[in-house]
Formats: C-alpha cells, sequence, structure tokens
C-alpha cells in the first residue's frame, strides 16, 4: 500500500512536533522541491504554506491541489498524532492539469456568453436611442416643413427645399385686395384686445376659404389681405374661384360682432399676368409682381364699402355665371381710366 | 520575521493570479489561464521600520461561491477581493466571499480592488457605487494589472494593516 502511494503518487511526508518544528521527514519530498527543509527548525519559516495553519483545531485536515515550490501539485492531508501533526503530502499534479483543462473551457464559455450578453445590452440601447434621435429629427423636420407651408404654397415649398430658384411668370391669374372699412379709427375705439380678435377673425376666415376654394392667400398688409388664383398650379377658372372666395369672404365678415359692430371689408379682383417667386434667404417671402397686382390693388381702394369691385378683364372671364352692376369708367391713379364692375353674386 | 498569509479572493476571472504576478514579478500576460486549486506566491514589502513577508495566497477563482473551500483561507491575516470592473455581477461575488471567510474565521482587515481599469471603455461600475463603499471606511482601489496602476499601492496598504 504505502509503496503504491509512494511510486504512484510521490508521497512525502513530515512530522512536525509541538513547537511546530520538523521532527522527521520522508518520502519523496525532493519531487515538491523540499528536499532541503531542516530538521528541529519552525515549519513555517521553511515552509510557506505552514504560516498560520498550526495549531490546526480541527485534525485531520485536507487541503486539495496546492502548488508546490518544485512546480508539482499535491493534495495536503493533515493528522494529528498526540502533540504532533502529520503532514501527508500526494500527487495531484495530472489531476490538477486535468481539471484545469476543463475548468478553462467551461470559463472561457461563461466569459464569451458573458461578454456576448453585453455587447447584446450595448446594441440593444444604441439601437433605441439611434431611434429616439431619429424620431425627434423627422418630428423637428414636420414642424419645419409646416412651418414653411403655413408662408409657402406647398408646390413652392417642395421646390424650395430641393433649393431651386423661385420666379416663375404665369399668363393668367386673378388677384384680390380685401380690407376692413374704417380699420383704423374702429382699432383706435375697441382697444387692443378686440382689434386683435377682429384681425385675426378676418385672417382666420381668409386663410380657411382660400383653403375651400383653392385660392393662396399671399400676405396680410396690415388689415388688408392679398390672394390669389390660378397659382401656383394653373388653372382656367380662377376669376371664378376667387369670385366665389370674395363673395364669401365678404358674407363672413358680415355674420361676426364686434363690440356690436360688423365688419364691412372692401374687395377689389382684377385679372392678368403676373411674375410669383420667392425672396430672402432665411426669412422666406413669397410674393407677386406686376402691373395686374397694383391695378387689383388701386380697384379695391376705389371700392365702396361692402362692395366687391372688379376689373373688366376679370368681368370677361366670369362671363354670364354671375350677376355685375356695370359702374362706367373711373379715373384709377396712375393708371387712366378703367372700367369696373360691381359683383352682386 | 513578519510573515503573513493573505488571501486573494473574488469570482473567476476576475484577475487574481495577474494581480499577484504584477505584484512579485512586474510581469502582465494577456493569456488567460484559469487557476485550480491554490499556488503560493511571496513578496516583501519594506516599511521603514520593518519589513512585512506577504505570503500570497491565489486561490482559484469562483463561478459557484458553492463550491468555495474556506479552508484554504485558515491562519490567513489579510483579504485582497478582487473585482472585474467590466463585469458588475463580481462585485457581490467578492463580498460574499469575504462574508464566508468572516463567518468562519471572524472579521480581518482587508483591501477591495476594482481590476481591469485600463478597460474604460467597457467599464460598468458606476462611481457612486464605489463611493458609498468608500464612506464605510473601505479601502478601495482601481488597479490594472495590465499598467501595474494602482497595484503596488494597494498591496502596501493591506500589508501595513496586517502589520499591526
Amino acid at each position: 500500500m504505502y509503496d503504491f502511494f509512494s511510486k504512484e503518487r510521490s508521497a512525502a511526508y513530515l512530522k512536525i512536533d509541538a513547537r511546530q518544528c520538523i521532527e522527521e521527514k520522508g518520502g519523496n519530498l525532493d519531487y515538491y522541491g523540499l528536499s532541503s527543509l531542516r530538521i528541529d527548525e519552525p515549519v513555517a519559516e521553511q515552509l510557506e504554506i505552514m504560516e498560520g495553519l498550526l495549531p490546526c483545531p480541527e485534525l485531520p485536515f485536507h487541503m486539495p491541489m496546492m502548488e508546490l515550490p518544485g512546480g508539482h501539485v499535491a493534495d495536503l492531508h493533515f493528522f494529528g498524532d498526540g502533540g504532533s501533526v502529520w503532514l501527508l503530502f500526494l500527487d495531484a499534479t495530472p489531476e490538477r492539469d486535468h481539471q484545469q483543462r476543463l475548468q478553462q473551457k467551461a470559463y472561457e464559455m461563461t466569459l464569451l456568453q458573458e461578454r456576448e450578453r453585453q455587447l447584446n445590452a450595448k446594441l440593444q440601447s444604441t439601437n433605441e436611442a439611434l431611434r429616439e434621435s431619429q424620431e425627434g429629427l423627422s418630428r423637428e423636420y414636420r414642424r419645419a416643413e409646416s412651418l414653411l407651408l403655413n408662408i409657402l404654397p406647398a408646390s413652392i415649398a417642395e421646390r424650395l427645399k430641393a433649393d431651386e430658384q423661385i420666379a416663375d411668370s404665369h399668363a393668367e391669374v386673378s388677384v384680390l385686395f380685401a380690407d376692413i372699412v374704417g380699420f383704423t379709427e374702429r382699432a383706435r375705439s375697441v382697444g387692443a384686445t378686440t382689434t386683435l380678435a377682429i384681425l385675426n377673425y378676418f385672417f382666420r376666415a381668409a386663410d380657411l376659404l382660400s383653403e375651400q376654394h383653392g385660392c393662396e392667400k399671399i400676405k396680410t398688409i396690415g388689415d388688408c389681405v392679398m390672394a390669389v388664383a390660378g397659382l401656383p398650379v394653373a388653372r382656367s377658372d380662377h376669376a371664378h374661384a376667387l369670385a366665389h372666395y370674395a363673395l364669401e369672404l365678404r358674407e363672413s365678415a358680415r355674420r361676426e360682432r364686434f363690440a356690436g359692430e360688423p365688419l364691412s371689408l372692401r374687395i377689389g379682383i382684377h385679372s392678368g399676368p403676373i411674375v410669383a417667386g420667392v425672396i430672402g434667404k432665411r426669412r422666406f417671402v413669397y410674393d407677386l409682381w406686376g402691373d395686374t397686382v397694383n391695378l387689383a390693388a388701386r380697384i379695391q381702394k376705389a371700392a365702396e364699402p361692402d362692395e366687391i369691385r372688379i376689373s373688366d378683364a376679370t368681368h370677361e372671364l366670369l362671363g354670364p355665371d354671375f350677376a355685375c352692376d356695370p359702374l362706367g369708367e373711373t379715373e384709377l391713379r396712375g393708371t387712366g381710366r378703367v372700367r369696373m364692375w360691381r359683383l352682386r353674386g | 520575521m513578519l510573515q503573513k498569509k493573505i488571501c486573494m479572493l473574488g469570482g473567476f476571472a476576475v484577475g487574481k493570479t495577474s494581480l499577484v504576478r504584477r505584484f512579485v514579478q512586474s510581469i502582465f500576460s494577456e493569456n488567460y489561464l484559469t487557476t485550480v486549486g491554490v499556488k503560493i506566491d511571496k513578496k516583501s514589502v519594506a516599511f521603514p521600520d520593518k519589513t512585512v513577508d506577504l505570503i500570497l495566497w491565489d486561490l482559484a477563482g469562483e463561478d459557484d461561491i458553492g463550491s468555495f473551500r474556506v479552508s484554504y483561507v485558515r491562519g490567513a491575516t489579510g483579504l485582497v477581493l478582487v473585482v472585474d470592473g467590466t463585469r458588475p455581477a463580481t462585485l457581490a461575488v467578492a463580498l460574499t466571499l469575504r462574508e464566508r471567510c468572516e463567518a468562519e474565521f471572524g472579521a480581518m482587515p482587508f483591501v477591495l480592488l476594482f481590476n481591469k481599469s485600463d478597460l474604460t471603455d467597457r467599464w460598468a461600475i458606476p462611481e457612486g457605487e464605489i463611493d458609498e463603499l468608500k464612506q464605510r471606511g473601505w479601502q478601495i482601489y482601481l488597479t490594472s494589472a495590465l499598467s501595474g496602476e494602482h497595484v503596488d499601492d494597494a498591496f502596501r496598504q493591506l500589508a501595513s494593516m496586517v502589520a499591526k
């Protein structure tokens, strides 16, 4: 039995006395790099693993797989024998190496799995952040777009986004101007809040109706609204569309009362060629230019309260579809004598 | 001769062996070779009034704490608790191992090392958590066995604690 352990497991032993000095030694101590241990000297000073272990309150005591100075691995067994302790070394190098190979694979696999989980979690949170910022970006974009659409016709806004220069000639459009009769005096008497309510109501009505009739409200100047039909997409019934627009705008002004009084409008329409374009780089303005625009403005100024006054050119386009009264020729500033009509309905 | 047994404790692959190698031999290897059983190293730490020989027990790391052999710790006078700063779960492992040792052998001095501080882009322990632990009066070091950062500081600190 001892031969078996001695040969197969390189058995070696130490006997340590009550003073913790080596009392006896034997077996294959050389195998563990321990052949120089001296009898009768303190064990802990010669064999570091013994530091703090003695006196050992619980014997026998087993400490597996300890790598020793010679590089070999031993299972250590401590036995009590009266006041002495036997320390038996049995070789465990092959077992340790075998177990290490298995353990190594298992831990490497576990580490890889942990790393994969971490990377996946990171990927997921990165994706999440990316998605959120994309959503934020497209929200911003939609907001910018809707702001742009508020001040420009949709097709013009599209072309502007494509960085196009916009200046288009339109041979046939109708242009309308409308303002509130006696607005300045009225504003003075009703105060700021009511004045703002009046303008808000009037401009909102102008906006809503231009959507309904396929017209474009181009801009407001003080209490004056400028609208156009036949833009940016040409249409042959531009005069009809704007005539309907004018009639309904006048009607909605009459319907609402402010400080007890309804709104009364002065409206003028003229038809002809114009140039439309966007000016400005940071703050875009879509506007119309040309004699047609100027004449429409003059006709509007000449109109009576509650009157929709149209030029001869517009009247001709409307034909027999609308009831109109002739007004005869009138002298307009900067234009000479102009034939005009009153649109009734 | 002032000789003190110190045990390296922590989960597997947190860097216990690498820290010992860095401290004792001033070398580092990228290759991971898991420790099975225990390996012992020795290093003297000199102070103006004395020299302490640290006997470092590099214990096998744990995957499953239940299999930890607390008997290896018998006779130890101090602990080096090692956490992998890129794997938050290894903090709980280190703290549990300390509790098991204290339950068996009573309280003893220790230092807590958050290792792999060179892996900044993978670092996963919030600063606040470390500050909280420091407020318990614990000796805590952010170490890198790769660069050697704070490794000597941590072992010297423990040496001075166990030499008292």
